[in-house]
């Protein structure tokens, strides 16, 4: 298909450490199109992270030792790319958007500054120039008075300016792919309503993919296309947003989204799913889920069921993946 | 989640309660500065509900539990825990009263010492209080860690061996071996993972039944408040903007700010988009905040009255309070004045 803008197969990473072995990510299949925000859910440490940075090449070797078949953006072959050619496609084909903006900019530099640097990097403009885009980079992540704030230093702002400055910073150069990690998990509510907004506008307005990497289900259930659900490492689902949060097939999303509490819910035991995620040094034999399944059978005790395509694109990881109510009804 | 006997006196009443902290002089002589953490907030809680405070990061709600159990003293006002003056005790009747009071904190990671066994974080209270025996204590603890979940294998083993979840498990068996009857949740579930928090959740509603506890349930997250409190309190730099029992407050939230807040929760009902709310501009500072409303900066409906007239918590129905010149509506020679203008720039879309 032409349309692809990423493409990951078969994505290793794992961490050597004097205990064990930790495998973050055992073997990840992704793709996304152009246009398409796709979202990467899953609770802490099942990878969700490392996934990120690997796909940017920025995880260093020496902790870390991963394998990949595939890593294409927009039909480029990233593999084989050294550090130096990489440098010139981060920032201009692909960035990434971080949670913590206050570590992610430099504190001694003015917000403007960073952004200008990213337009001298990767373009030859000159120096007017870039600042002239670089207040209209601000302007479009609606940062109030632009031109005076771009001389602002990051601590001078607000949580959510900050993260607006690192969207602008991330879209200067209206990359293919932009991928967001936990971009307003730090954020209060009121906030983070706009930032999403924010995001969602400049990705759809300037037609750019985005891979959103979140433990937030709302979060997805508003901005994103396409979903990813992990789990310890590997994938357990794939599914066009709207059909993942109406019929999941796999038990841990199931669970998942019951465990939300809703607005629309009455007082009530909250749902709960039993345990909580295993230690990634000793994951359990055969399917990660199964001591906290509601169901395990002995085949779900010995052996890890591989992610079946269904129909439409959607894929499950589980033995006996749920069927929607409504069919089992009529 | 327990409606138990209902008791005429309230178990903690607030009564005006003011917190402001001095801001470090810039220059010696330079005017004295105050962050107006929390502003005349009164409220009534009683025996056996689950109270609720829910406001952004920095509206004061920490401020405000940590002066209902006695770790801050207010500027002004009162706090009365069953009747008595908090801050008038005398220090042996002080440190009785806060024995019957106990929190649980977000952070499950710095909120236990990592120097310590599961077992020496809990029994704390206890030694500290002193007058047990070592067995009784570890009888105690090992009653409590079954209760909250935990194995008795865990009793020596540090809280770095321990995922979030755990960890505040552990926090909450500290909470309440004292068998307090009011006990403070700062956040309690926030910093956990989605599937756990659940969990969480119906542990501590669990004891409340079974112990008949008290909550204050601190929270951002409004779905968990809905679910969880009788009575609420919406928090907005320092001041009440509305206060009530929660359903009334949920069925019809008639404040700006808090339908602003309820319409900015993302929900995971996918089915049709809706009117959300997205407000402009941060949160002002706590130090000089504006004067007349709090939030009238960020107001859709701010009028011109509203930046010099604070407004008053008026009833909108019994049991239900809200404090917005929308609802109060402003004297007649206010109107006179043209008070009740919009604000031009705010009201464009």
């Amino acid at each position: 298909m032409t349309d692809v803008i990423l493409e990951v197969r078969n994505l290793k990473v794992a961490f050597p450490s004097a205990g064990g072995v930790i495998r973050a990510v055992e073997g990840i299949d992704l793709v996304t199109r152009k246009g398409e925000c796709v979202a990467l859910v899953g609770e802490s440490g099942c990878g969700k992270s490392v996934t990120a940075l690997s796909i940017m090449k920025l995880l260093r070797t020496p902790p870390s030792v991963s394998r990949i078949d595939r890593l294409e953006l927009d039909g480029q072959d990233l593999t084989r790319l050294t550090d130096r050619e990489m440098e010139r496609i981060r920032g201009k084909q692909m960035a990434i958007i971080f949670q913590d903006a206050m570590t992610a900019l430099n504190p001694v530099m003015t917000v403007g500054k960073q952004i200008d640097e990213v337009y001298r990097r990767h373009t030859r403009l000159t120096r007017k120039e870039a600042r002239r885009r670089t207040v209209r980079a601000l302007e479009l992540v609606g940062v109030p008075e632009a031109r005076s704030r771009a001389h602002s230093y990051p601590h001078e702002l607000s949580g959510g300016m900050r993260q607006r400055v690192l969207i602008a910073l991330a879209f200067a150069c209206m990359p293919k792919l932009v991928i967001a990690d936990e971009p307003t998990t730090s954020l209060d509510v009121t906030i983070q309503a706009q930032v999403l907004d924010v995001l969602k506008s400049m990705q759809q307005d300037h037609d750019v993919s985005a891979l959103l990497i979140t433990h937030d289900l709302s979060v997805v259930a508003n901005m994103a296309d396409t979903v990813y659900v992990m789990y310890s490492g590997k994938i357990v689902e794939r599914a066009a947003m709207q059909e993942l949060f109406t019929d999941p097939m796999h038990p841990y999303t199931r669970g998942l989204l019951a465990s939300v509490p809703r607005l629309s819910d009455d007082r009530q035991a909250f749902v709960q799913i039993p345990d909580s995620v295993p230690h990634p040094m000793r994951k359990p034999s055969g399917c990660y889920f199964h001591p906290r399944c509601f169901r395990p059978s002995d085949r779900c005790r010995q052996h890890m069921p591989r992610l079946e395509a269904l129909e439409n694109g959607r894929q499950v990881r589980c033995w006996y993946p749920l069927r929607q109510e409504s069919e089992t009804e009529s | 989640m327990s409606r138990s006997r209902p008791h005429a006196d309230p178990l903690l009443e607030m009564e005006n309660v003011s917190v402001h902290f001095p801001v470090k002089r810039t220059y010696p002589f330079s005017k004295r500065r105050w962050i107006q953490a929390v502003t005349g907030v009164s409220l009534r809680i009683s025996e056996g509900e689950t109270f609720g405070i829910v406001g952004e990061s920095g509206c004061g709600k920490s401020t405000l539990a940590n002066a209902m159990i006695g770790m801050v003293r207010p500027t002004a006002g009162a706090v009365r825990f069953q009747g008595d003056d908090l801050y008038a005790l005398k220090r042996a009747a002080f440190k009785a009263a806060r024995r019957h009071m106990q929190m649980i904190f977000q952070d499950p990671f710095s909120s236990l010492n990592p120097r310590f066994t599961v077992y020496e974080i809990i029994r704390e209270p206890l030694y500290v209080r002193g007058g047990t025996t070592e067995a009784i204590m570890k009888r105690k603890v090992l009653d409590l860690l079954k209760l909250v979940g935990l194995d008795e294998e865990d009793l020596y083993r540090y809280p770095s061996d321990f995922s979030g979840g755990q960890r505040q498990r552990i926090g909450i068996a500290r909470a309440i071996i004292l068998n307090p009857e009011f006990l403070v949740c700062d956040e309690p579930v926030s910093g956990l993972d989605v599937s756990v928090r659940a969990q969480i959740l119906n542990l501590l509603m669990e004891i409340q039944t079974s112990r008949r506890l008290t909550y204050v349930f601190i929270s951002h997250n409004l779905a968990v408040v809905k679910n969880v409190c009788q009575h609420m309190l919406v928090m907005y730099l320092g001041k009440v903007m509305e206060a009530g029992a929660s359903d009334a407050v949920f069925a019809d939230p008639v404040h700006p700010y808090t339908k602003a807040l309820l319409s900015a929760i993302l929900d995971i009902d996918v089915q049709g988009p809706r009117d959300r709310i997205i407000l402009k501009g941060d949160i002002p500072s706590p130090i000089d905040p504006p004067t007349g409303c709090r939030f009238w900066q960020r107001c859709p409906f701010a009028m011109k009255g509203c930046e010099t007239i604070p407004p008053e918590l008026v009833a909108v129905e019994p049991g239900h309070q809200v404090a917005c010149h929308l609802v109060s509506g402003f004297s007649a020679e206010q109107i006179a004045a043209g008070r009740d203008q919009p604000v031009s720039p705010q009201t464009e879309p």
